[in-house]
């Protein structure tokens, strides 16, 4: 079998930081993307908190393609035909360093998959890997295992070392094998490095681009020019399961999505798909306007990873580390929606220990025990530990239900001057709120918020 | 004077060439110009006179036999030379386009290949011809003294020759013989389709496993009454002829309607189907391209579409 | 001897978006045009036939910044080395300057005893190029070769044309276009489009080939370039075969186009 220093398998931004970084390195590395070209079909709804990785690869984002520097953000919870935003505009999101960019994916994994090429790195588009190798000659096929097959009597952590993939025809060898196959895990389950993730833990991620000239994306969100606003909808949006809208506006189009949790989704009996709750979305009063006269030029559908840090599956083990996604490491924090800064930094450090893993002749666990130790320092791992109780309190149905609903009568009440004599405000205010918001199951969700 | 000079080793081509040459040669205020060549050259000298040529150059010099294209190209240049050509007009078979680009070297000339429209726009002639592989239709004019086009057959239409054949010049040429010589030449077999000319177009693609599912094809295009009709890549497997072939490098259609079944739709395809009045389509993948131009579509499997339509065809 | 397999780097049409009727090309991916995987398979099968060769693919860039990431799919497929010409000057050029470019490469870079072209690049078909290069070398030119045998210094070709097959003959050094039925070109092996990366090319500009910006202009211009107009009715029959299909021809009958 022949042999390279190091396979990425998935050249998405977790795969392509890591390759870039072995790159510049001087090992010689192999990116194995599936799609026709890095970010083909990506599903990412399309922010990157650079905040948090700009000190990593510093020379890469002065020239990275952004879209928008996010300087607006907002939450709207809708709920019986009522929406109600908060929105909040501050100049310390936006300025000389943004702490976050919209992105188009196809735009940046290329720019990274250029990048990495100019370093010395191979990238390989439209090119599946079937299986990775592991010693001992088993091969764990994405084709013909399914459940049952190799890996899932083991468990995680049962196989020997990862010596390779093998795509097609090819079998190719590698000292270590960079996981960064996404959110599903097929590869990594197989081959007994990962559980599946389960329907629980995961979400069913669905967006358009729709595309509107800059102009007019600049008025209807009230943008300075490349400035760029991400706006959240929650409530009736996603009939009361689990999960939300998101829109981001790029820069001559807006990104706007929806995740619904999988498992809630699957379980209803309307056979509802994802794309209707997005076209609800799209038609309703509220959001119509936003939209208006754009067309959509791509969609697609994806899995999202809920799980949080109880679901990160083992890190690293012999001749191989995950990353991104692949990893579980993405967090939905309701507010905050986070994963690609989780991907390029974790990506980072793989590389980092890869290459002192390489130099020092050990690409065993031992010798690749850098990485885990360095996403554990680093904002990954703290910040998902941090938000270790966010999936648990996600499965709240109230969040999604009664908030939305008593937040959006609230305020309608308090705007509300109706036929006959009107409440003082502070009696219709305090009394939505008690009515609401003091209950004993408000307070108990009040305990439990107190924990993200 | 300068002239419009007009060739092609297809006497039809020729003729339509000629024949909308004349129009044209009419409204720029220039002669109009055509060279016959090779051993048939005086015969065809009196038809193309009789379409519109003022002058036609004759030549049958030896080393034009069998047309070499690098002796034709020779033969051209000095002949465009002689008769002052502003406009060479070419027919866009393989051979005539083989021929343009080196035509257009030894002229100096801008060279538009495919042309499928002509007019004059602001005293001079542009072509339109597909670009981006399909995908778009471009107008082009080209701006060196002389001006090559190379038009595909049946562009222009022919109409009824005239008495009084133009003026028949015999110039002098110099030419050396080809060196690349000719080993054989065995015409095409297979029946002659006119695809662009049937009302109703079974059209068959990749989704077609094997050669001898294709009968299943010609089941379904002889209960439809249609003419069958296929991609470039089952021609490119022999699995079909290439005069079946539609789109860029096949036949244009206008039919009624074009049923597609198996076909993804790729453009360099559809712009032989732009121009069907109905198009429907049958195949497996729902994303595929070909659904974008349809205006009827079935999204499944053809082994079991194919047979239920001609069960339902039956009723009919 | 040495086989020169001309190139052309194509953005991928299939990705190709119509906005309005204006086409979208900003961002597209490139990569090797199809019929020219064609000729560098047909160069590689005159080697495994036993012709001892070198084995270049030489591409003209209209600006291409991606361009030599793109050839490394031409030298995974088949190149020993590839020749590179990018200058921005080259960005809104045409066949001639095409051909003058691809012509003043080969001499600069070695000659070549066969020059092989797809019959046209995928996305212009203008099937120019391959015969202006052969006039501007001043060799004898052999288009729409179905399949090519070199022996005795002479390539032998059989030609798939409009109504007939040839077959011809011409002396070595000779220009050949191919059309796509003369091979299935293999798919290249990962470790192939590995060494890709290692192998030699040389990037040049119109000025290291003597020729000046001014041989770049185009001699045409592009007056307007729109998608055709496309109104259609994207009626999706749904159901099971029998049914779908009933629906479909019932729908046809009502168009008129069926049964009359």
């Amino acid at each position: 079998m022949e042999k390279v220093d190091v396979i990425v398998v998935g050249g998405g931004l977790a795969g392509l930081s890591a390759a870039y970084g072995l790159a510049q390195a001087g090992l010689e590395v192999m990116v194995l993307e599936r799609g026709d070209y890095p970010g083909a079909k990506n599903v990412t709804g399309g922010r990157l908190y650079t905040s948090v990785v700009r000190d990593l690869y510093p020379e890469l984002w002065e020239g990275a393609p952004f879209e928008r520097a996010v300087t607006r953000e907002a939450i709207s919870m809708l709920a019986d035909g009522r929406m109600a935003t908060f929105e909040i505009a501050a100049e310390e999101f936006g300025g000389r360093r943004p702490q976050s960019f919209t992105v188009v994916r196809a735009k940046l994994d290329q720019y990274l998959a250029e990048r990495t090429g100019e370093a010395g790195g191979m990238v390989i588009p439209k090119m599946k890997v079937d299986a990775l190798l592991t010693e001992g000659g088993s091969e764990a096929s994405g084709a013909g295992g399914g459940p049952g097959a190799s890996g899932a009597d083991g468990g995680p952590g049962a196989s020997g070392r990862v010596i390779g993939i093998r795509a097609g025809e090819d079998e190719i060898g590698a000292d270590v094998v960079v996981v960064a196959e996404g959110v599903l895990g097929l590869l990594s389950s197989e081959a007994g490095l990962r559980e599946r993730p389960a329907a629980a833990d995961t979400a069913l991620g669905y967006k358009e681009v729709i595309e509107l000239p800059a102009s007019v994306i600049e008025d209807r969100w009230h943008l300075n020019p490349g400035e760029g606003a991400a706006q959240l909808f929650m409530g009736s949006v996603t009939k009361g399961m689990m999960g939300g809208a998101f829109l981001y506006t790029n820069r001559e189009s807006i990104s706007l999505g929806i995740v619904v949790g999988m498992e809630q989704l699957r379980s209803r009996p309307d056979e509802l798909e994802s794309w209707q709750l997005l076209d609800e979305l799209k038609t309703s009063p509220a959001v119509a306007p936003l939209i208006k006269g754009g067309e959509v030029i791509e969609y697609s559908a994806h899995a999202v990873a809920e799980g949080g840090i109880a679901k990160v599956p083992r890190l690293l083990g012999d001749g191989y580390v995950m990353v991104g996604d692949a990893a579980g490491l993405s967090l939905n924090a309701l507010i905050t929606v986070r994963g690609m800064d989780f991907a390029i930094a974790s990506g980072y450090h793989a590389a980092q220990a890869i290459a002192a893993a390489k130099a020092a002749g050990d690409t065993s666990a031992a010798g690749l025990a850098g990485y885990e130790r360095a996403l554990r320092e680093s904002f990954v791992l703290k910040d998902l530990q941090t938000a270790a109780k966010v999936p648990a309190l996600l499965e709240n149905q109230r969040l999604f239900t009664h908030y939305p609903e008593a937040v959006t009568k609230l305020m309608a009440d308090i705007f509300t001057i109706g036929p006959g004599p009107t409440e003082k405000l502070s009696k219709t205010g305090f009394g939505g709120v008690r009515r609401s918001f003091l209950n004993l199951a408000t307070a108990k969700d009040a305990l439990s918020f107190r924990k993200i | 004077m300068a002239d419009i000079l007009v060739y092609s080793d297809k006497p039809q081509v020729a003729r339509e060439l000629a024949f909308k040459g004349r129009e044209f040669a009419a409204e720029l205020g220039l002669g109009l110009s055509a060279a016959a060549l090779g051993p048939e050259s005086a015969a065809a000298a009196a038809d193309l006179g009789g379409h519109g040529a003022d002058r036609v150059f004759v030549s049958d010099d030896a080393a034009l036999e069998g047309l070499p294209t690098d002796v034709v190209a020779e033969a051209l240049a000095q002949i465009a030379q002689e008769a002052g050509a502003e406009y060479v007009l070419l027919g866009s078979t393989r051979r005539g386009k083989e021929l343009a680009g080196r035509l257009a070297q030894k002229l100096g000339a801008g060279a538009v290949t495919d042309v499928n429209a002509m007019a004059v726009k602001d005293g001079a002639l542009v072509g339109w011809r597909y670009a981006l592989g399909g995908a778009t239709v471009a107008e082009e004019r080209i701006d060196t003294p002389v001006k090559l086009f190379a038009v595909m057959p049946k562009t222009f239409e022919v109409g009824a020759p005239q008495a009084g054949a133009g003026e028949v010049v015999t110039p002098a040429l110099s030419l050396s013989p080809s060196r690349v010589t000719v080993g054989g030449r065995t015409p095409r077999e297979g029946e002659s389709v006119d695809l662009a000319a049937a009302p109703l177009i079974l059209g068959v693609g990749r989704g077609f496993a094997k050669r001898e599912d294709l009968d299943l094809g010609r089941e379904l295009a002889a209960a439809l009454g249609a003419e069958l009709a296929c991609t470039k890549s089952l021609a490119d497997f022999e699995w079909l002829p290439e005069d079946r072939i539609v789109g860029l490098s096949g036949a244009k259609t206008k039919p009624d309607l074009y049923l597609s079944v198996g076909v993804s739709g790729q453009v360099q395809h559809t712009v032989g189907i732009s121009q069907a009045k109905i198009i429907a389509a049958v195949n497996t993948d729902k994303e595929a391209p070909i659904f974008q131009l349809a205006d009827y579509g079935i999204v499944g499997d053809l082994y079991q579409v194919v047979p239920a339509l001609m069960e339902k065809l039956k009723s009919l | 001897m040495r086989i020169v397999v001309c190139v052309k780097t194509n953005y991928d049409l299939q990705m190709v978006r119509v906005k309005g009727r204006e086409p979208v090309l900003e961002a597209l991916p490139y990569k090797v045009g199809d019929l020219e995987k064609n000729a560098l398979e047909a160069a590689l099968q005159l080697r495994e036939g036993g012709l001892e060769c070198t084995i270049v693919a030489l591409t003209v860039a209209e600006a291409n910044a991606k361009v030599k990431e793109t050839m490394k799919e031409a030298l995974a497929l088949a190149a020993d080395e590839a020749v590179v010409v990018n200058d921005p000057a080259l960005a809104a050029t045409d066949q001639a300057a095409l051909a003058a470019a691809i012509a003043k490469a080969i001499e600069h870079t070695g000659g070549a005893d066969l020059v092989l072209f797809g019959e046209g690049s995928t996305d212009n078909y203008s099937g120019l190029v391959g015969s202006r290069v052969a006039e501007l070398l001043g060799l004898p030119q052999i288009g729409y070769a179905r399949s090519i045998a070199v022996a005795d210094g002479a390539v032998t070709v059989e030609r798939s044309m409009d109504d007939m097959i040839e077959t011809l003959q011409a002396p070595l050094p000779a220009a050949v276009t191919v059309v796509s039925e003369i091979n299935e070109p293999r798919v290249a092996t990962l470790m192939n489009i590995m060494k890709a990366g290692k192998k030699p090319l040389t990037e040049l500009s119109l000025a290291d080939l003597g020729l000046d910006a001014g041989a770049a202009a185009p001699q045409k211009a592009v007056l307007s370039n729109l998608a055709e107009e496309q109104d259609r009715k994207h009626i999706i029959i749904e159901g099971d075969a029998a049914t779908a299909a009933a629906g479909l021809v019932d729908a046809l009958v009502k168009e008129g186009v069926l049964g009359r």
